[in-house]
């Protein structure tokens, strides 16, 4: 029997650990019972058990059978001799686990050096990370992009983005009232 | 009738103020752009742009979302046609007769039959959605609880059996749908649920996070693991569009119907939209051409098919948004979180309380359409060029956008976190093939469906029978159960009998 490829079973082994996980936590809500009336707790746990069920299934179907999912959505009968296509493409992990680091230190940062700085900060090193390595056009896009969602975000369209904390808070202000 | 041509002359003659008509240019030009973009989806767009729209009236709002989304469903038509690069899922077909009639040496000839599609698509499904709203609005207010359920209950269904990926997967998409939608505190009793002490989570997850996070921030982490190496091409060509002649196109007029009102069809039906109009209409065609075998080779109806079928899906997208508050794609769920965000829920008293505003949105596609073929044929080339930005800097920009999206929703930096937690949902989703659809429409329609379902069990004694046994929530109920029996009969009839050969039973030629 062939092995049993990881992507066959581990999701759905994930997605049943998440749903138990919930379900107990469903169990936790508190609430006044009225009786002879469903509670809070009868709609998240019907979209549990719609998960449990269907991860149960397929790890079923993945360890029983050796097979994993094969009823597709009708969708999928027009669409699957292009989905082939696709998968040619080579892949960059460390390229992914840059952005998505660069993405949380975005999250961090954003506080504390206020939104102009740290969207600078994020278009250069992401322009780096997404392998454009035309120097000039990288600091020239990253200041006019910053400039302009500045503007746009603070100024024009009011969206309240965070200003940073002293002395950051000064290059915010200082952008924001170049106009 | 009368009644109906009387509020769009109004809705026409508001469209004419300058803001309208700004806000409508600038919407077919960038949902164009977002079309040709490779790295940039439809619905991606449509989120993006969401933010811009808190500061503008409802009726501007939603007139730039719906420009947008009726024009990305024609940008993408140029690059599959010149460089075999298609935009959007929509527009695969076209890689089949559109790229093949411009091998053939007849770009411009393709370009224009894909434009004449688009024009004739729109507005054929123009006139069925301003026709059509009315009478399935009025049905609606007919509407209790349980039928309300069941029809959100045939949002969710149908978005998993038509879908494109298995089964299992859009089941599993959904469930974590209506779970991140029960976050919060609940309707009927005010506890709160899966908030972990958090205070901004007793308000619940915003659906513009789960979808700006899912569509936008994993869309982009997908392709900067694959590097960012969309193929370089030449867009120095002379692109232009020429049009059909008059009788070329009669010569066509069933065709242009036909795919026109299917295509609105397969919009109307929630889960369905614009790409699996484009490939049911391709397929209908290719059925009919069986004995001639001329479709795949570059011919007319290749093209005038799915592209008039994606065009005229929108039409048939917004009826039941509008009539029943039910948004059946994602470019319709991000209209109606922009509906929402500006205090309107939609729905059959929508028309009741604010016709204007409706017929004006009806008259704004009427003229995005027209606009969006005029802006086609003579912006080919600009557009085109757009391929030469490079992907790492369009995709930053992309990035920023969705920050700003989740930021501006409440000021809140945990609205932040959350859009990036289902950023990395979303590339896992796209990495493993869970469809992220269902769940978008389960976080939008979770709440109406447990409101509509809860109403009914107090409303029938918690008598679930309720849903089966009136005349329209069970017809409703029937249907749910003949879709979601489709698949599997789809499986059976692509199973091979004992004898059958390995040829590939595909629509592709």
């Amino acid at each position: 029997m062939e092995r049993l490829k990881t992507t066959a079973w581990l999701p759905y082994a994930v997605m049943l650990l998440v749903a138990v996980f919930f379900w107990f936590i469903a169990d936790g809500i508190d609430y006044a019972a009225r009786p002879g009336t469903l509670g809070p707790d009868f709609w998240p746990k019907a979209a549990i058990l719609l998960i449990g069920i269907t991860c149960a299934y397929e790890l079923a179907r993945a360890f029983f059978l050796g097979r994993s999912n094969d009823t597709q959505g009708l969708a999928a009968t027009l669409t699957s001799a292009d989905d082939a296509e696709e998968e040619v493409s080579a892949k960059y992990p460390r390229l992914l686990v840059a952005g998505a680091a660069l993405t949380v230190a975005y999250g961090l940062l954003l506080p504390w050096l206020g939104f102009p700085l740290t969207t600078f900060l994020y278009f250069v090193c992401f322009m780096y990370v997404g392998r454009y390595r035309r120097h000039l056009a990288i600091w020239l896009n990253a200041a006019l992009g910053t400039l302009v969602f500045c503007i746009l975000f603070m100024r024009l369209v009011y969206v309240s983005l965070p200003r940073g904390v002293p002395p950051f808070d000064r290059v915010t202000d200082l952008i924001v009232n170049m106009f | 009738m009368l009644d109906i041509l009387t509020q769009l002359g109004a809705g026409f003659l508001a469209c004419f103020t300058p803001v309208h008509m700004a806000v409508l240019v600038l919407g077919i030009l960038i949902g164009l752009l977002v079309g040709v973009l490779p790295g940039l989806t439809l619905v991606m767009g449509v989120v993006l742009f969401l933010p811009f729209t808190y500061q503008m009236d409802i009726t501007s709002a939603i007139i730039l979302l719906t420009a947008m989304y009726v024009s990305g469903t024609y940008g993408g038509a140029f690059t599959s046609i010149l460089f075999r690069i298609p935009g959007e899922p929509i527009h695969v077909p076209l890689l089949w007769d559109g790229y093949a009639m411009a091998q053939k040496g007849q770009p411009a000839k393709a370009l224009g039959w894909t434009l004449v599609a688009a024009l004739v698509g729109g507005l054929i499904s123009g006139i069925i959605m301003v026709f059509m709203t009315q009478p399935v609005a009025s049905f609606a207010l007919r509407f209790s609880s349980p039928e309300y359920f069941a029809i959100v209950l045939f949002g969710l269904a149908s978005v998993i059996a038509l879908g494109g990926s298995s089964l299992s997967n859009a089941l599993v998409s959904l469930g974590l749908g209506l779970l991140v939608a029960s976050v919060g505190s609940d309707a009927t009793y005010g506890a709160y649920r899966f908030t972990f002490d958090l205070p901004i989570l007793a308000d619940g997850i915003e659906f513009l996070v789960v979808m700006v996070g899912a569509y936008g921030v994993g869309e982009v982490l997908s392709r900067l693991e694959t590097g960012f190496t969309t193929k370089t091409i030449d867009t120095r060509s002379g692109a232009k569009t020429q049009l059909p002649s008059l009788r070329e196109m009669l010569g066509f007029k069933m065709l242009f119907l036909r795919s026109s009102v299917l295509g609105n069809i397969v919009g109307i039906v929630p889960g369905a939209g614009a790409t699996i109009a484009s490939f049911v209409c391709y397929g209908v065609e290719s059925q009919l051409d069986r004995g001639k075998k001329r479709l795949g080779k570059g011919v007319p109806e290749g093209i005038v098919a799915p592209q008039a079928a994606a065009t005229a899906s929108v039409g048939g997208a917004l009826v039941p948004l509008l009539a029943l508050g039910i948004p059946g794609s994602g470019a319709t769920a991000v209209i109606m979180g922009a509906f929402m965000l500006h205090g309107v829920q939609p729905g059959p008293q929508v028309l009741l309380t604010s016709a204007d505003m409706v017929y004006t949105i009806f008259a704004s596609l009427f003229l995005g359409v027209v606009l969006m073929c005029v802006l086609g044929y003579f912006a080919i080339r600009p557009l085109v060029k757009v391929l030469d930005l490079p992907e790492a800097v369009v995709s930053a920009f992309v990035m920023v956008f969705c920050f700003v999206g989740a930021l501006s929703i409440r000021s809140n930096i945990t609205d932040l976190w959350l859009m990036i937690a289902f950023g990395f949902v979303g590339y896992a989703f796209e990495r493993l093939r869970f469809p992220i659809a269902p769940m978008v429409l389960g976080v939008i329609l979770g709440p109406l469906a447990e409101e509509a379902f809860m109403n009914s069990m107090i409303s029938f004694g918690n008598d679930w029978t309720v849903f089966f046994t009136r005349p329209i929530s069970g017809t409703i109920m029937a249907v749910i159960v003949l879709i979601l029996v489709l698949p599997f009969m789809g499986r059976i009839w692509r199973r091979p009998g004992p004898g059958a050969g390995r040829e590939d039973a595909g629509l592709r030629p």
